[in-house]
């Protein structure tokens, strides 16, 4: 497992967040179960993981609203746990939600933004130029922000978590419910930021997106599963085989390949069916499996060998965290 | 400074929020002079200058006499008089008048004779609260009419009036002379009006912040809660506020509401009242899950007791005991207290302030519960 071994360090103020043993208890239940890891400056750093694993309250805690049960953690050098107050005003935070202010405009959002921030009227001036331009709402200064499109909305949301010039910003599935398309240009304006010096810290369970980030921390019921640089992830992580499978009857193929001998993993990606074949397999591996698929009676079954993608280390890491 | 310019921030959304929501910044304007008008005019207690009409077959000084005490009445309005019975449905069925008076001939004679004398009412039954109030007024005008007619015969023939019983009770009640239920009303009201206002609109609009996600931005910006809830609340502090004034000024043009005592304490009581009903809407949106149960628990935790359980309606001397008891959980009844002593009784700060105290305690405990519910809830 590429687990860091940073479990019993000291917290390193050079990072932009450093985190050790952090837990976070409630009730019975162990939402945080001693994280450590580093988030270098200037990096794009995607904190991955399936809902209820933990990632919103470990933002919770790395932003100070929550406080943890054990561990430390110091954003941007600071200690976040017992001082929030000292850095609020260095880092930024956008959620699924948007968090605006639909019954306000464009601009009474942006500067209701700067008033919480405190900025001067020059400071407010540049951002607001900034924010207009970036999100591409130059004209629609005085509409109301409940009849922008959701691409709107959205690009408006980062420019009001912006608008005060943090150096760290934590976006929390920041893409949520939102189209592809506006997914992309969303993703561009990260790149600008992360070009401009800025820290991002983004949780997603899109795995296209988490091919974007410099690094990648995978978190499954309060640990830590893996981390690293997505490339590593992939290649270290799957040494085995992975078939892409396009059949029409999809649910049958896959309750047939579930159980099928030298299969590890069976799963939906998007229309097609991934498995991920044991390793050790020789020979002709997408050739065999064409031939017993089809003598299964899935007469119309195409087989081809993939990369492995984030989704595929995903679901494999999680079946492994399962199993152990 | 900062705190200035987040706080100001804050109320200055506060307004455009208000300015935008058109249906509520009506209910809170408006409501007060509808409810005032509504509770004043249409639910009144006292009925006033019933139209009557008065049909004297009689026509002898004493029946004359008798129609002049209908006259001199505040409770009936003569709207004319006729001589005959057919008037009656006459006049009723073209809305002119709600009660007939017939004043039958030989009624003159009768009295002199030492007779008891028959007189007939007719009551426009379709409107019934008139009707019956009209009713039980020309009884007992009837009654002492009769009692004095009585007496002023049983004096002529030298007999002692005390020994015979014949004594009128005379009732009369203070502060409010002549039992205007407005005058007991208004000052009333204006605590209802304020505690919904302030209470309701504090609970949802932060429950609403937190559905939106506006709330945890907010709680990790540098933005401290204090700062928040101030800038929150300043608004409704003011509408509220507003509210008092409106309602003081329609009470003293419209409905003639004395204000004898001390305003300033008036002011002193409504400003700590004002932040025990935010206080409580605090405590709400601090424990309520969602927009719909905020707003159930606004409206019962404000216009129930503040109806109830405050003297508005019914006097806390008639409740049973254990609801005293439960009334002291709610600032109402203390700012009715304040509220009618200083509008009715003349009151000021040497009567009231065990009110006062009353609301600055209650204030302060029910303020620090909230801020504990809303910690808890961060956690």
């Amino acid at each position: 497992m590429t687990i860091n071994d940073l479990a019993g360090t000291p917290p390193n103020p050079e990072a932009a967040i450093s985190v050790r043993g952090l837990v976070k208890r409630f009730g019975t239940f162990t939402a945080v179960d001693g994280i450590d890891f580093d988030v270098p400056r200037g990096q794009i750093f995607g904190f991955l993981g399936p809902n209820g694993s933990g990632k919103t309250t470990t933002i919770r805690m790395l932003t100070g609203t929550s406080g943890p049960n054990a561990g430390q953690a110091l954003v941007l050098g600071e200690d976040v746990i017992n001082h929030p107050e000292r850095v609020k005003q260095r880092f930024g935070y956008m959620s699924q939600k948007f968090a605006l202010f639909e019954d306000m405009t464009v601009e009474e959002n942006l500067r209701f933004y700067a008033g919480v921030y405190d900025l001067s009227a020059e400071q407010f001036a540049k951002q607001r130029a900034y924010v207009l331009d970036m999100a591409d709402l130059r004209g629609r200064e005085n509409e109301l922000t409940a009849n922008l499109s959701v691409g709107w909305r959205q690009r408006l949301a980062l420019g009001t978590a912006t608008i005060h010039e943090p150096e760290l910003l934590f976006l929390d599935e920041p893409t949520g419910g939102v189209d592809p398309v506006a997914r992309r240009q969303f993703w561009d304006l990260l790149y600008d930021l992360a070009s401009r010096g800025v820290t991002l810290f983004v949780t997603t369970h899109y795995m296209d997106e988490a091919s974007h980030c410099n690094q990648l921390a995978f978190i499954y019921r309060g640990r830590l599963i893996a981390e690293g640089v997505p490339h590593d992830i992939r290649r270290d992580l799957i040494a085995e085989q992975v078939l892409e499978v396009s059949v029409r009857d999809v649910d049958g193929a896959l309750a047939w390949l579930e159980q099928a001998p030298g299969v590890e993993e069976a799963y939906l990606s998007g229309a097609r069916l991934h498995a991920v074949i044991e390793p050790g397999a020789s020979g002709d591996v997408v050739g065999d499996y064409t031939a017993r698929l089809r003598t299964a009676g899935f007469a119309d079954a195409s087989l081809v060998a993939v990369e492995p993608t984030l989704e595929d280390v995903f679901v494999n890491l999680v079946a492994r965290a399962q199993e152990s | 400074m900062t705190s200035f310019t987040r706080i100001s921030a804050m109320t200055r959304k506060e307004f455009i929020h208000l300015l935008r929501d058109r249906r509520t910044l009506a209910v809170v304007l408006v409501m007060p002079v509808l409810q005032m008008l509504l509770f004043a005019y249409a639910i009144s207690f006292d009925v006033k200058n019933v139209s009557t009409v008065i049909i004297d077959t009689d026509q002898t000084p004493a029946s004359q006499a008798y129609v002049r005490s209908y006259a001199s009445s505040d409770f009936f309005r003569l709207v004319g008089t006729a001589n005959d019975l057919g008037a009656v449905d006459r006049v009723f069925d073209h809305n002119q008048a709600r009660i007939a008076v017939v004043v039958p001939s030989g009624f003159g004679r009768q009295l002199a004779a030492g007779e008891r004398a028959t007189v007939a009412v007719y009551l426009d039954g379709s409107e019934p609260t008139a009707a019956r109030v009209g009713q039980a007024f020309s009884t007992a005008l009837n009654q002492v009419y009769g009692q004095r007619v009585t007496i002023e015969w049983a004096d002529a023939q030298g007999l002692d009036v005390t020994a015979a019983g014949q004594l009128e009770p005379r009732v009369r009640t203070w502060y409010n002379p002549e039992k205007r239920s407005s005058d007991f009303l208004i000052p009333g009201l204006m605590v209802v009006i304020i505690m919904v206002v302030a209470l309701q609109q504090t609970a949802v609009s932060l429950v609403r912040e937190r559905e939106q996600g506006t709330d945890e931005q907010l709680a990790i910006s540098p933005m401290k809660r204090w700062e928040m809830m101030v800038g929150k609340v300043a608004p409704w502090t003011l509408l509220a506020f507003l509210d008092l004034a409106v309602i003081t000024a329609v009470g003293i043009w419209f409905f003639d509401l004395p204000l004898r005592g001390s305003v300033t304490v008036l002011m002193l009581g409504a400003a700590l009242f004002v932040f025990c009903a935010l206080g409580l809407g605090l405590v709400i949106s601090a424990v309520a899950p969602s927009l719909e149960t905020a707003n159930m628990l606004g409206l019962l935790l404000s216009l129930l007791p503040a109806f109830i359980l405050s003297g508005f309606a019914f006097p806390l001397g008639s409740i049973p005991e254990w609801l005293q008891v439960i009334s002291c959980a709610f600032p109402a009844r203390f700012m009715v207290t304040i509220s009618r002593g200083v509008f009715l009784k003349g009151a000021g700060f040497d009567e009231l302030w065990p009110q006062l105290a009353a609301l600055g305690a209650y204030a302060v405990v029910v303020l620090t519960i909230a801020v504990l519910l809303d910690g808890r809830r961060r956690r």
